[in-house]
């Protein structure tokens, strides 16, 4: 709903999921790509992999499936489902 | 009648569960935490100047994140400074069987809105009576303030065969039993006041229209379970959350949205936590003496519609006849059932007085009475002025306003000037208006006193003697005219929860802030270190009901003043030293030689800074604005006050 309209390009929306990481991972500093993913963020665990979904579905006023919830791993995936939805 | 309005105003459109009461956030929490100061305290209190907008869960987790890290990595004397600026400390635990660290952060991000700098402990996933077992030595070293049993459905699992009546009313029974005997448990071990919840109804179950009459049903087992917990809270003193209540406000699929529980054994979904967040708030803020109890309304398009100078008595929408004299009508019957609540009603208007005034008394629709009307500001005067003179003329802190106005121009100039007053955000349209001011909570009150349905008979008598006072000038002989009676005894069981009101509400004549539950009050009578005294004044004006409380702790000889409260509208009467008198009295019956005063300061309580020092104690400590106070009791002389003191048995 905010600006999402123009800000659909990749790069964009991986700026704006890089600072959902920084906030719900409370990591300033971080910087995400996407190969980023469970396997190589330490502090993406189960707990904060809710946290990221629901940050991420309020920044993009979007909602993923459950099914969706349990398959993202990594990124990429985020950003492509974002992609998908916000198009 | 009056033109139509340009719609500057989206709360119309915004659901409960996004606080369209509050004014909406501008940007994104995180662009507005760039400009965060670097020194804690003012980060502090830039954040609380955040936290008045209506943010969403997200950004209201990122909130609280902020407060708590700048709490944590603060100096030591950094609670005393947050003190002072109005900020209160305050511990809660919470013992959830399903995911609650979630909350902690959107619960300390809420609080600051409420001036209480929140700490949150959780035990989650786990039974309560095993944890509560297991920390009971680690609970009594360490009392949390507040103690949250947040049950839910999937917890309590209710279920009993269909169409036996007895066998759902022992279901029932036995849950309500656990849950009593937890939140007994957690008063021991803490000693603190504990909040238990109403379920909302489990979206997964079935739910035929019948259901509600058919003894084992899901339906049946948790209105009968909500209905006997909310009984028993009520008797054994404990608080209410009244979850059931804000799932219907928004919907129980919106609250419970399965996904959540799904994924995350959360109990309600994330977007309702703001929601949940404040109204758990409320409860701790009227516990601690911080909810609202002034409505400061307008009159032109608030308590009617038209404006009564151009539109003339005729011309305004009120009452039968109008859709939109409905509505208005509609919003001065809830303005009266607030009054019936002890809510202050008062009036602040730009208008013509006589006009304004007559058009009060007159309109045959009028709901509300001139008499229902505490104060009337009705002039030209900037309103933020006249609200302050308001809060003079009653007597009470401006964070006990809040001010209702149709014009979002007067609310933000209103909200601007004076931002301890809470100024509802409302819909455009007054058929809106009701439950938005409805959910928005402001006035929660945890208890209901008889003074509570006379207080606005106390503040139209205190102006009636203001005007004696006028009249007779010297005032020793005015106090002398009002046949001042105090009646003096110990706590007693009648008293209680009057008592409890008083230490939990009262700010300003409050030499010490300790809040008691009334567990802890009942058993100060029985306790033979503590001498009580509650202190009832009546005068030819009426009855002031309970306006002084005063907790004495003895060692060896000696009492120390733990608590010493007043109500404010008995000011300047002499009655504290009449109070002292008795105090002295009694000290020198129990052979007690000396009475040691504290006085701690807090941003309220500046009132009494002088208490003990004017009642003739000297003073024998400071450190950090707390100052101690002696009285040799042996050198106090009998003083001749204008109030007759009535003492019932000691």
């Amino acid at each position: 709903m905010h600006a999402s309209h123009q800000t659909t390009s990749p790069d964009a929306i991986l700026a704006r999921v890089q600072d959902v990481f920084r906030a719900e991972l409370d990591d300033e500093a971080l910087v995400i790509g996407p190969e980023t993913g469970q396997t190589n963020l330490k502090a993406w665990d189960s707990l904060a992999h809710i946290r990221l979904v629901s940050g991420i579905e309020s920044e993009f006023d979007i909602q993923f499936s459950l099914a969706e919830i349990e398959q993202i791993t990594s990124v990429r995936q985020f950003v492509q489902l974002i992609e998908q939805r916000t198009r | 009648m009056n033109e139509p309005k340009v719609s500057t105003n989206l709360s119309a459109k915004l659901p409960l569960h996004a606080l369209p009461w509050l004014p909406r956030p501008s940007a994104k929490i995180r662009d507005r935490m760039t400009s965060l100061p670097g020194e804690p305290l003012q980060a502090l209190l830039f954040l609380q100047s955040l936290g008045q907008a209506g943010w969403g869960e997200a950004d209201l987790r990122l909130l609280g994140r902020k407060i708590n890290g700048i709490v944590r990595s603060a100096p030591p004397n950094f609670a005393a400074q947050a003190r002072e600026c109005g900020l209160t400390p305050a511990r809660i635990l919470i013992l959830s069987a399903s995911t609650a660290a979630h909350i902690a952060d959107a619960l300390i991000g809420t609080a600051i809105r409420f001036k209480l700098l929140l700490d949150v402990a959780i035990a989650e996933y786990e039974e309560p009576e095993p944890w509560l077992d297991r920390n009971a030595v680690e609970l009594k070293g360490n009392p949390p303030d507040f103690v949250l049993v947040a049950s839910d459905s999937r917890m309590l699992k209710l279920a009993s065969p269909l169409g036996d009546e007895a066998a759902a009313a022992q279901v029932v029974a036995a849950a309500i039993a656990r849950i009593s005997r937890i939140a007994e448990v957690a008063a021991a071990a803490t000693g603190r006041p504990v909040i238990v919840q109403t379920l909302a109804g489990d979206p997964d179950a079935i739910r035929f229209n019948m259901d509600l009459g058919l003894p084992g049903s899901p339906r049946y087992l948790t209105d009968a379970f909500n209905h006997r917990l909310a009984q028993q809270a009520r008797q054994d003193s404990r608080l209410v959350l009244d979850v059931n209540a804000l799932a219907n406000l928004v919907g129980e699929a919106a609250w419970s949205a399965g996904r959540y529980w799904y994924a995350a054994k959360y109990p309600f979904a994330t977007s309702m936590v703001p929601l949940y967040a404040d109204n758990l708030m409320r409860i701790l803020a009227a516990q601690m003496g911080r909810s609202r109890r002034v409505l400061v309304l307008d009159l032109d398009n608030t308590l009617w519609g038209g404006i009564v100078g151009d539109d003339g008595i005729e011309g305004l929408a009120l009452g039968n006849g109008s859709p939109l004299g409905e509505a208005h009508a509609a919003l001065q019957r809830m303005a009266l059932s607030l009054k019936e609540r002890g809510i202050i009603l008062c009036v602040s208007s730009k208008n013509d007085e006589a006009i304004a005034l007559h058009a009060f008394r007159n309109h045959p629709e009028m709901i509300l009475k001139e008499d229902d009307i505490v104060v009337f500001r009705v002039n030209w005067d900037d309103k933020a002025a006249n609200i302050k003179a308001i809060a003079e003329a009653t007597d009470l802190g401006l964070d006990a306003f809040v001010f209702l106005d149709d014009n979002p121009a007067e609310r933000k100039r209103v909200r601007d000037a004076l931002p301890s007053v809470a100024v509802p955000e409302l819909p455009e349209d007054p058929a809106d208006w009701l439950p938005v001011l409805q959910a928005a909570g402001y006035f929660e009150q945890s208890g209901f006193s008889t003074e509570d349905q006379l207080r606005a008979g106390f503040y139209k008598a205190n102006a009636l003697r203001t005007a004696q006072l006028e009249r007779i000038g010297d005032h020793d002989d005015y106090l002398r005219s009002l046949g001042m009676t105090l009646s003096i005894t110990p706590f007693d069981a009648a008293g209680r929860k009057r008592i409890v009101q008083l230490l939990s509400k009262s700010n300003q004549f409050n030499l010490t802030t300790r809040r008691y539950s009334e567990a802890e009050v009942a058993a100060m009578q029985t306790n033979s270190d503590v001498f009580t005294l509650q202190a009832r004044l009546e005068d030819i004006f009426g009855d002031n009901g309970m306006i002084s409380v005063v907790i004495c702790r003895q060692t060896g000889s000696s009492w120390e003043v733990d608590s010493w409260i007043m109500s404010c509208r008995v000011l300047g009467r002499r009655v504290e030293e009449a109070i002292l008198q008795r105090v002295v009295q009694q000290a020198r019956l129990r052979g007690i030689t000396e009475i040691v005063g504290r006085y701690i300061p807090t941003a309220k309580n500046g009132l009494v800074r002088d208490h003990f020092s004017k009642l003739g104690f000297v003073q024998t400590g400071d450190q950090n604005g707390e100052t101690v106070w002696q009285l040799v009791v042996s050198r106090y002389c009998e003083k001749n006050l204008p109030v007759r003191v009535d003492l019932r048995q000691e």
